[in-house]
């Protein structure tokens, strides 16, 4: 068994080592309930202003909007569905990437996935609550936006169950109900450690409150776990479930370039492809301010990175496809739609799509651009614009020039729908930046479990596999 | 001295003589499945062409477990698995398989380029070769792409690239084997980044020629990914009942342990369930939209001679496995097991048989002999190319540097 023992294997096959700097049980502790512990560094106050402000903007502008209506986008037939759709669509897009790290990798025994999971989670959270706001406000008249939902009436008014405008939402409050519970159950420990180690009265207070009474007792953990792996398991249909809905209701429509049979396992890819990029942009900046270089490491923005490329040419792979098919079909609708998107009046779109989201991922093939941060951010940058850019050009080009060409119709956004946009952002790093500040980023419990010492064999030879 | 020597001592790893005499067997007996089934298909008085229906099922079949290994060995290179290395040779094995599969697929060349049947039938197999009935327009447009000569350029392409990804990412495995460096490991790795991307493109194309092009006015852009779940299905059934006859016959019994089976069969279950996925995509969209040029492909399968081979599909590849491989105790339990991979690896083949054989007569529903008999012939030649291959060569990879781990850990 020596040389078995002894054997040095290359890093890239190598079972890494998780977590460096050599933390410990208790340093990991430390690092992460400092954050929530301590006064935040100057800038998180400086970027919480400007999410505050920017939120401002956004309510003022919900006002305004619902004072005048729907008329201030640049929504209009032919393309009656305009930014606040594509919106909608890009931030459940976003929303993906933490159900996909916290279930899926987590029945894949994908260990990295500790150090990023709740991180991951919270922007979910945060996403999908931006992406409730669009069709909220899409549907003109928001204080009967309750009208979604199949609530009994004296009018036996019903919404029509065949749309899939209404399966989107139970899709959607279904997604956000679940993440929530994932969220808050894999924090349900930690809470309780920041609640034993709090000082002051009113920290305690809280985070006691929402530990539920957590004693870290065997039985509990037990109960925990189980529970955890069943949580997962639940969830991991959502991850295809969700966005396939969306894709739903382009792709039942009969219109060239949104009906096709690819949409719903194309969406997801996309959707995780934005997640995933959605994080770097957010984990890069944190892992600096809050000092976790040692919880997150250059391995896990690494593997970001390859699963944003391998998940960039899975959507590159549904381009091709379309266009082929568009071809091969020898349905001049279809085979129209899909030259003027290449080569019509919104090519600028399709091209800045192509660019973002299958040509420039690939420079992710060098591990050095992998490990470097300003590379990876700057790309991450660009894959959250294309993929806004992908639903852009599938909601805007195939409406825009329709079966009738005397109704065609160059659309043209408004300034309140470049606004609107904007002050998403400003909801989004609202929540965000509080998560940061109040609740444990990292989840402390789960990482320690991929600790070297957390291992049974760690401090004995390992042992002759016995069966 | 080797890895698996020290870690698997006195387990048997390697059976010349089995593998030989299962080979000449399995010849045998599918040359003679194969002959019978000729017979019977000249017997139709057709110009075989409900033969040759018959045989792309086969064919497709063997060759979605083949393609199925390769998949399998790229991906587990590609995300660095433990859990699979000693189950990784088993699915070499079919991966390699692939030029002999291609050979297999010779006879169609018959049906591409004859002229017999074209004034009764209008063809033998494919219905784009001698363009025909309403849409021969619409088909002979499509011309560039659907004509014999460049579809047996391109099929011969596609082998080419599955052959050449095959041999390379096995060669690196019988490398393996020999020595205590682990450089054919990583190179193996650093490869199934390329090998995956030129995998899907082959992989989806040679669905949309050897399937989807059967009904040449039809087109689904799912389809595709639709081919490649029932492969991935198809592989981790044929990993699962490999296994368990290799252990049921005295070879590998610590090599593979239960906590692999259930690994396999979480993924037989995955893979189950993504099928589904997959399946009603494609179904409800088309449906939905209600366009008849998509729909007239499920009409076709929909008719009263049909029907209950869909619903048989609904049924016997995702709700019944669904719900028989979802407790962790039949993952475990490997009699169980091993029959709901048989299960559904007899329902991939009613899955291709449904994909295929309406297109030969929609309103009857062509079964017997001749459909059985091609296909145990077809499967009895792969087995045949399968045994030699095995033979005589280590059933697992000898020395892969993260054997240790793939023996060490639980599903806990």
């Amino acid at each position: 068994m020596a040389e078995v023992a002894a054997r040095e294997l290359p890093e890239s096959i190598k079972p890494p080592d998780l977590i460096q700097g050599g933390e410990d049980f208790t340093s990991i502790t430390n690092t992460v309930a400092r954050v929530a512990e301590y006064k935040p560094p100057k800038g998180w106050y400086i970027a919480f202003g400007i999410a505050v402000s920017v939120l401002g903007v956004l309510l003022a502008m919900l006002g305004y909007l619902f004072w005048k209506g729907v008329g201030i986008w640049g929504n209009n037939q032919p393309v009656a569905w305009g930014w606040p759709i594509v919106n909608f669509v890009f931030w459940v897009g976003i929303g993906h990437a933490g159900t996909l790290i916290s279930a899926v990798l987590f029945l894949f025994r994908q260990q990295w996935r500790t150090s990023i999971n709740r991180f991951a989670e919270a922007m979910t959270i945060f996403a999908v609550m931006c992406a409730g706001l669009f069709p909220a406000i899409h549907v003109g008249r928001p204080w009967l936006a309750y009208w979604l939902f199949p609530i009994p009436n004296q009018m036996r008014m019903w919404p029509n169950f065949r749309s899939p405008l209404l399966w989107d939402v139970f899709a959607v409050s279904t997604y956000a109900t679940v993440s929530l519970l994932f969220w808050y159950m894999g924090m349900v420990p930690d809470l309780a450690t920041l609640r034993d180690r709090a000082t002051k009265k009113l920290p305690r207070l809280l985070y006691g409150v929402f530990a539920l009474g957590w004693t870290g007792s065997n039985r509990a953990w037990h109960r925990f776990e189980r529970a955890y792996l069943l949580l997962a398991a639940l969830a991991t249909p959502l991850v295809l479930s969700v966005h396939s809905v969306v894709s739903f209701d382009f792709a039942v429509a009969q219109l060239p370039g949104w009906h096709t049979t690819i949409f719903p396992p194309y969406f997801v890819a996309g959707a995780i492809f934005s997640g995933f990029a959605m994080v770097i942009t957010l984990m890069v900046p944190a892992r600096q301010f809050f000092g976790l270089k040692n919880l997150v490491t250059m391995r896990h923005l690494e593997n970001m990175c390859k699963v944003i490329m391998a998940t960039g040419m899975m959507v590159g792979y549904a381009y091709g496809v379309e266009f082929f098919i568009a071809w091969y079909s020898g349905n001049k609708y279809e085979g129209f739609v899909f030259i003027n998107r290449a080569l019509g009046n919104y090519a600028w779109a399709y091209w800045t799509m192509v660019t973002c989201n299958v040509l420039l991922p690939q420079v992710f093939w060098f591990r050095k651009m992998r490990r470097n941060l300003v590379v990876m951010f700057v790309i991450a940058a660009f894959v959250n614009v294309g993929m806004w850019f992908e639903r852009f050009v599938i909601t805007v080009t195939s409406t825009s020039r329709d079966f009738l060409p005397s109704s065609w119709h160059y659309f043209t956004p408004t300034l309140f729908d470049a606004v609107i946009l904007l002050g998403s952002f400003g909801l989004f790093f609202t929540f965000f930046l509080l998560f940061c500040r109040f609740l444990p980023t990292v989840a402390m419990a789960e990482v320690k479990t991929v600790l070297p010492e957390a291992h049974p064999g760690h401090h004995h030879q390992p042992a002759e596999v016995e069966r | 001295m080797s890895l698996a020597a020290t870690l698997l001592s006195g387990d048997k790893l390697q059976d010349v003589e089995l593998t030989r005499r299962s080979s000449r067997v399995a010849l045998l007996v599918g040359g003679l499945a194969l002959a019978a089934a000729v017979l019977l298909g000249l017997n139709e008085g057709d110009h075989l062409r409900r033969f040759f229906h018959a045989y792309l099922v086969g064919y497709v079949f063997v060759l979605s477990i083949a393609l199925g290994g390769l998949f399998f060995v790229i991906v587990q290179h590609l995300t660095n698995a433990h859990w699979s290395v000693t189950l990784r040779r088993l699915a070499e094995f079919t991966a390699i398989s692939l030029p002999w599969v291609g050979a297999l697929g010779l006879p169609l060349l018959y049906p591409l380029f004859t002229h017999h049947g074209v004034e009764e039938h209008g063809g033998l197999l494919w219905p784009w070769i001698h363009p025909h009935g309403e849409h021969a327009e619409l088909i002979a447009g499509k011309r560039p792409w659907l004509n014999p000569t460049f579809f047996a350029l391109r099929m011969l392409g596609y082998y080419a690239v599955w052959a050449a990804l095959g041999i390379a990412f096995v060669r690196c495995s019988f490398q393996q084997d020999r020595t205590d460096d682990p450089a054919p490991t990583v190179r193996a790795k650093r490869w199934s980044a390329v090998g995956i991307i030129v995998f899907a493109i082959t992989t989806t194309l040679a669905a949309f020629d050897l399937l989807m092009s059967l009904d040449p006015a039809w087109f689904s852009t799912i389809f595709g990914v639709y081919f490649f779940a029932g492969s991935v299905v198809a592989i981790f059934a044929w990993l699962i009942l490999t296994a368990l006859f290799m252990q049921r016959t005295g070879r590998m019994q610590r090599a593979v342990t239960v906590e692999h089976y259930h690994d396999l069969g979480k993924f037989l279950f995955a893979f189950v369930f993504f099928w589904g996925y997959i399946a009603f995509s494609q179904y409800m969209l088309m449906w939905y939209g209600d366009i008849p040029e998509e729909t007239v492909w499920f009409a076709q399968r929909q008719t009263a001679a049909w029907m209950p081979v869909s619903w048989l599909l609904v049924a016997g590849h995702f709700v019944i496995p669904f719900a028989g491989l979802l407790s962790r105790h039949v993952k475990r339990r490997l009699t169980v097991l091993g029959f709901w991979a048989a299960w559904m690896l007899i329902m991939h083949w009613v899955d291709l048989y449904w994909l295929v054989v309406p297109g030969l007569d929609s309103e009857h529903l062509t079964f017997g002999l001749i459909e059985i008999l091609t296909s145990a012939g077809l499967v009895g030649l792969f087995v045949a190319g399968l045994a030699r291959i095995a033979g005589g060569r280590p059933l697992v990879p000898l020395n892969d540097p993260l054997l240790p781990e793939c023996l060490e850990f639980q599903n806990i």
